[in-house]
């Protein structure tokens, strides 16, 4: 089991929502309204007047053989525009109940 | 869940919302009535008191100055004037424009009450008359008749009056100058003497003859009949045969001593049209009526009608109000339109794609008719302030709906999908889009709190200006997200052909946009020049705005002159007629503009509403001139006004004149300086004024100098001698009622014909009563049967009757007014003025200057105070926006050449300051600054993102020169119509075109090239309180 947090630009909100849906993880949690930035380049997304695009994030936990799945359609995801932003982060899981 | 994303996730209910919006507003434009001015009670109230017998003075000291004492404390009353003439006592009251006149009559009456027991006793009870504009007739008719002229007044009765005044909203239908018929029964005084019969005589007789009479009834066998006595006249010749007495054994017929005329009344008035002799028909619409609906049906009505009058009678407007509201409404709707096309041009120009066009200008008729919405349910109308308006607010709707178009078409090209696009690029903006609308609406709502005449015309615009930009605000947060995410559209690159937008139109507007950018680098070089320029052009521009006149409301071509023209007091109507005459050929021969000319001569005996106002007599003739269309003749009517005025100087007959271009209290466009000469000794007034006015005359451009007291008249005094009357057993009444029955002549009966009752006059032929001698030899019967001469018991002198005394706030006063032509109204106050300064004035005269001038300067403070207002609420507005109080004054530095613009078109067009082109002024702080906040906004921005100084200001004008552009050009280019415009009405709001797209073409530039001058002169180098910040956590270096 793995866990998959995914911070996005919300403007990749719908995208996102399909991704998970189409690779049929039906569970997740998700954060909106998180402000960020990122360290590879790109604006900051605070929310704020200065910088107003905002991000939200999805923890999706998945088995060991999905993770390669979901990163390729995230990547697919962010070639389409690299300025949107996107970046995704695996974790191992270690106990559930 | 926020506004923009709901609204885009039910795109349906967004879409219906909007569209119910305009259904409403549809429906409230097909309700709304078409009027000229917003509705308007005029704040006047009348108190007419009458005195019979008591002279002018009397009247003023027993009468008139109790009740303006007990008067002058009424709740928001503004000023009393009244007159005092002979037998009567007229107050006017003006009262402030937000007065309840329900209230104040109310008041009034209490405080008549109380005073009443302080009046003489004749003194009947003082009327209360509310002053309605609804009085004013709306239509006005010339009839002309050859064979039918002597029965037209009965004609016209049946066919006419009657079915016209069962229309609805019709308030009255009044004829002028109808020539009613009357029985004239002229009597020779030579043979009443020598059969020793008196005018009483033969009037008792002719009443005595002229009777029905049932006398009981009579039982007859098993019937009863009704006795009856038949003595009515059946036609009036019977009159001839009627036996007046007996003299030596014959039997004297009347028709032996007198001549029996059955003809028209002899009327002091006569009217006629294009020089025939005619009448004038006059109609007043209910109060609250529609204007253009009654003129409408009424004309349609008449048309019919004309159809069941003789042949040769013929119906022509003189005037018709409703023409010039149509033609001004009509003029400016598609003054609209054109606004409306210009705002879709820019829209399509800059953004290059249709669809986005779309979206974009689909909030202008849903702003728009949120406005007609507003008006229905406010109970007002459809008028030149109203529509003037909405072409301001056209340019302005569609400026929020491009800034979230724009930001929406940058994620749609950064990849997102239209719909997750419309939802977050309305998130990022839709904050600084309230911003920006309020300070419109900081500007606009102030306008709806004035007070005052200038408050009533200015509630509406600001209202509606405010409605419409906050609804076009909401429909840019929803309605335009929504629809981004229904029909905008990724474009793929493709090879356009070499005249695509983007090859073309992009690519300028790209060098554009790198042209400006190296003119600010250029402008950030060199600070101290471009400031010292903008502050020396300011300083000129300032000079500029002394030498551009001053004036309130423009006066606009109403195709309608019309003129008062006054003989020798005291002239007999058929002189008065003749010079009438005279003057209509003049007319017709040398002013082929003039399409109608109606002329009433004299006065009419039947006091009616017209008759109040205005003092007629003997000797005066009015005139009303219909010109043809504005854009069908080269000369204005000012012009027009003007020769007629050289024309009539040369009539040696005519003592005074007032040619008049507008119609007075009809409108807001009178403009008349009036020089007010207070002080009791009426002689020595009378000299001032003379003077005055002798001066007046000298200054250039003032016209029609006019005196308001009258010229003492001719009168002539029959004194009667006490004691010989004593002694014929005569007293005053019985030798009055004598010479007033033998000149006036004496109602003896009426003649009734079908119905109709008609006067039966008994009196001397005219031959016997047109010289003093003949009232001298009128015969007097005593009671004891003899007959004596009114030369022996009285002497008839010639006295000068005084004339009316006038009182402003209680005091005497005279005024003398002038009319500009072809000079400022501020100009010629200012020579009055000083030819005022120079007057040697006798100790407690006073002199000031009033009128127009007065309104004038009260409406140009109100519109300082205003000024004022409006600054500081955008001040507040962007400092609260900005967090700071140095940000909104680098903004505001662009609203002083907002004025410069304004006083160089205004210079540079000719046009006058007036309270309309002011208003344009006050608007464009509110235009000007949103055009900083866009750019100061993002400077602001770029340096928070870190960019250096001179580098953010640069690189922000460069990206915000669009989007300043296209608000300008969409405002400007709305104007255009308005400014443009030659039709009718249009001298009164182009001013305000004028101004608008002058000041913003100005502080446009002054925008985009000085406001970033200042803004780098009050920042500091670097970046943005960062400086500060490291001071603050200096322990991190230790």
């Amino acid at each position: 089991m793995k866990a998959v947090f995914i911070v996005f630009n919300q403007a990749h909100t719908e995208k996102v929502d399909f991704i998970l849906h189409k690779l049929q993880l039906d569970g997740y949690s998700r954060w909106d309204n998180m402000s960020g930035r990122g360290s590879r380049g790109g604006v900051p997304h605070m929310g704020t007047h200065t910088w107003p695009e905002i991000n939200s994030a999805v923890m999706v936990v998945v088995d060991d053989e999905m993770v390669d799945q979901l990163l390729d359609a995230v990547e697919k995801m962010d070639n389409v525009n690299r300025d949107v932003g996107v970046r995704a982060f695996v974790w191992d899981v270690l106990r559930s109940v | 869940m926020s506004i923009y994303s709901s609204a885009v996730k039910r795109p349906l209910t967004t879409i219906l919302i909007f569209v119910g919006l305009i259904v409403m507003g549809i429906y409230s434009l097909v309700k709304l009535p078409v009027d000229l001015y917003p509705d308007m009670e005029f704040p006047f109230l009348t108190v007419f008191t009458s005195y019979p017998g008591a002279s002018a003075a009397d009247i003023e000291t027993n009468v008139t100055n109790v009740l303006e004492n007990s008067l002058n404390a009424v709740t928001n009353l503004k000023e009393i004037t009244s007159t005092s003439s002979d037998n009567t006592s007229f107050m006017f009251l003006e009262f402030e424009w937000e007065a309840n006149l329900d209230e104040a009559a109310n008041e009034i009456r209490d405080n008549l009450n109380f005073v009443a027991g302080f009046l003489p006793e004749e003194t009947e009870d003082p009327t209360i008359l509310k002053f309605n504009s609804s009085m004013m007739p709306i239509l006005f008719y010339a009839i002309t008749a050859d064979e039918s002229y002597a029965g037209l007044e009965k004609i016209l009765d049946e066919k006419i009056v009657n079915p016209l005044n069962r229309i609805e909203g019709v308030g009255s239908v009044g004829i002028a100058g109808a020539p009613g018929r009357e029985i004239y029964i002229d009597v020779d005084p030579v043979k009443l003497e020598a059969y020793n019969i008196t005018v009483e005589q033969i009037g008792n007789i002719l009443r005595a003859e002229n009777m029905n009479m049932p006398a009981g009834y009579l039982e007859m066998g098993s019937l009863d009949y009704p006795l009856r006595i038949q003595g009515e006249f059946p036609r009036s010749d019977v009159m001839r045969d009627i036996v007046v007495g007996s003299f030596n054994g014959s039997i004297i017929y009347l028709k032996d001593i007198a001549e029996i005329k059955d003809t028209t009344r002899e009327s002091k008035l006569e009217e006629r049209v294009n020089g025939e002799l005619g009448l004038r028909m006059f109609i007043q619409k209910q109060s609250g009526g529609n204007t253009v609906k009654v003129a409408r049906e009424v004309r349609a009505e008449l048309e019919k009608l004309k159809k069941t009058l003789p042949p040769d009678v013929t119906i022509q407007p003189i005037f018709d109000s409703s023409e010039f509201i149509v033609g001004s409404i009509n003029n400016l709707t598609s003054t609209l339109m054109f606004a409306g096309i210009f705002v879709i041009l820019v829209v399509l120009f800059f953004l290059g794609r249709w669809r986005a066009t779309f979206i974009v200008i689909i909030t202008i008729p849903i702003s728009l008719i949120v406005a007609f919405i507003y008006l229905n349910l406010s109970g007002n109308s459809i008028n030149i302030i109203s529509l003037s308006s909405l072409s301001i607010a056209i340019g302005m709707v569609v400026d929020d709906a491009i800034v979230i178009l724009e930001n929406i078409t940058k994620h749609i090209e950064r990849g997102s999908r239209p719909r997750e696009a419309a939802i977050y690029a309305t998130n990022e903006v839709w904050l600084a889009v309230i911003v920006t609308t309020l300070t419109v609406v900081a500007v606009f709502l102030p306008l709806t709190f004035v007070s005052g005449l200038t408050g009533l015309l200015f509630r509406q615009l600001g209202m509606i200006v405010t409605l419409t930009t906050v609804t076009s605000t909401l429909a840019a947060i929803t309605l335009t997200p929504t629809l981004s995410s229904l029909i905008l559209r990724l474009r793929t690159k493709k090879n356009e052909s070499r005249y695509s937008y983007d090859n073309t139109i992009r690519k300028g507007l790209d060098r554009f946009d790198s042209f400006y950018e190296a003119t600010i680098r250029w402008a950030l070089r060199h600070k101290t020049m471009v400031s010292l320029t903008a502050i020396s052009v300011f300083i000129v521009s300032m000079f500029l705005i002394t030498l551009v006149g001053t004036e309130f409301i423009p006066e606009a071509d109403e195709s309608r002159i019309s003129a008062t023209i006054e003989l020798q007091t005291g002239t007999r109507v058929n002189e008065t007629q003749r010079v009438a005459a005279a003057i209509d050929s003049v007319i017709m021969n040398d002013f082929p503009e003039v399409e109608l000319l109606s002329a009433s001569t004299g006065t009419d005996d039947n006091m009616n509403f017209a008759t109040m106002f205005s003092s007629t007599g003997t000797h005066t003739i009015i005139y009303t001139m219909a010109l043809t269309d504005v854009g069908e003749r080269e000369k204005s009517t000012w012009d027009l006004a003007e020769e007629l005025r050289l024309k009539l100087e040369k009539f040696p007959e005519i003592v005074n004149f007032q040619v008049a271009t507008t119609d007075a209290g009809m409108s807001f466009g009178g403009n008349t300086i009036t020089v007010e000469v207070y002080g009791y000794d009426i002689a020595e007034t009378n000299m001032v004024a003379t003077e005055l006015a002798a001066k007046m005359e000298k200054i250039a451009g003032a016209r029609d100098i006019q005196v308001s007291r009258d010229p003492s008249k001719p009168e002539l005094q029959i004194v009667l001698d006490q004691t010989k009357m004593i002694q014929h057993g005569l007293n005053t009444a019985i030798v009055s009622a004598a010479v007033k029955n033998r000149v006036d002549g004496m109602l003896a009966t009426r003649l009734r014909e079908f119905g109709d009752e008609y006067d039966v006059i008994v009196r001397l032929k005219e031959e016997a009563r047109n010289s003093i001698s003949d009232v001298e030899n009128i015969s007097v019967a005593t009671p004891g049967g003899q007959m004596v001469r009114l030369g022996e018991i009285a002497e008839i002198k010639e006295f000068w009757s005084p004339p009316n005394i006038e009182h402003k706030r209680r005091e005497r006063i005279v005024s003398v007014s002038a009319t500009p032509y072809e000079r400022p109204l501020g100009d010629i106050a200012k020579d009055i003025q000083s030819v005022i300064d120079e007057l040697e004035v006798p100790s407690g005269i006073s002199v000031e200057i009033s009128g127009t001038i007065e309104d004038q300067m009260e409406a140009f403070a109100d519109l300082a105070l205003l000024l004022l207002l409006s600054l500081v609420l955008v001040y507040l507005v962007m400092a609260s926006q900005f967090e700071s109080l140095k940000m909104p004054f680098i903004i505001m530095f662009s609203i002083p050449f907002s004025f410069s613009g304004v006083a160089l078109a205004l210079f540079l067009t000719g046009t006058t300051l007036s309270l309309i082109a002011g208003i344009g002024a006050i608007m464009l702080i509110g235009i000007v600054v949103k055009n900083a906040i866009v750019l100061v906004d993002y400077i602001n921005l770029m340096r928070d993102r870190g960019m250096e100084l001179y580098n953010a200001v640069a690189v922000s004008g460069r990206s915000r020169l669009r989007p300043v552009l296209m608000t300008s050009l969409t405002t400007i280019l709305g104007m255009l119509p308005l400014a443009l415009s030659v039709g009718e009405g249009s001298e009164i709001w182009s001013p305000m075109g004028i101004s608008v797209i002058g000041g913003l073409i100005f502080s446009t530039l002054v925008t985009l090239v000085l406001v970033p001058v200042v803004y780098v002169i009050f920042a500091r180098r670097g970046e943005r309180d960062k400086k500060k910040l490291g001071e603050a956590y200096d322990f991190l270096n230790e």
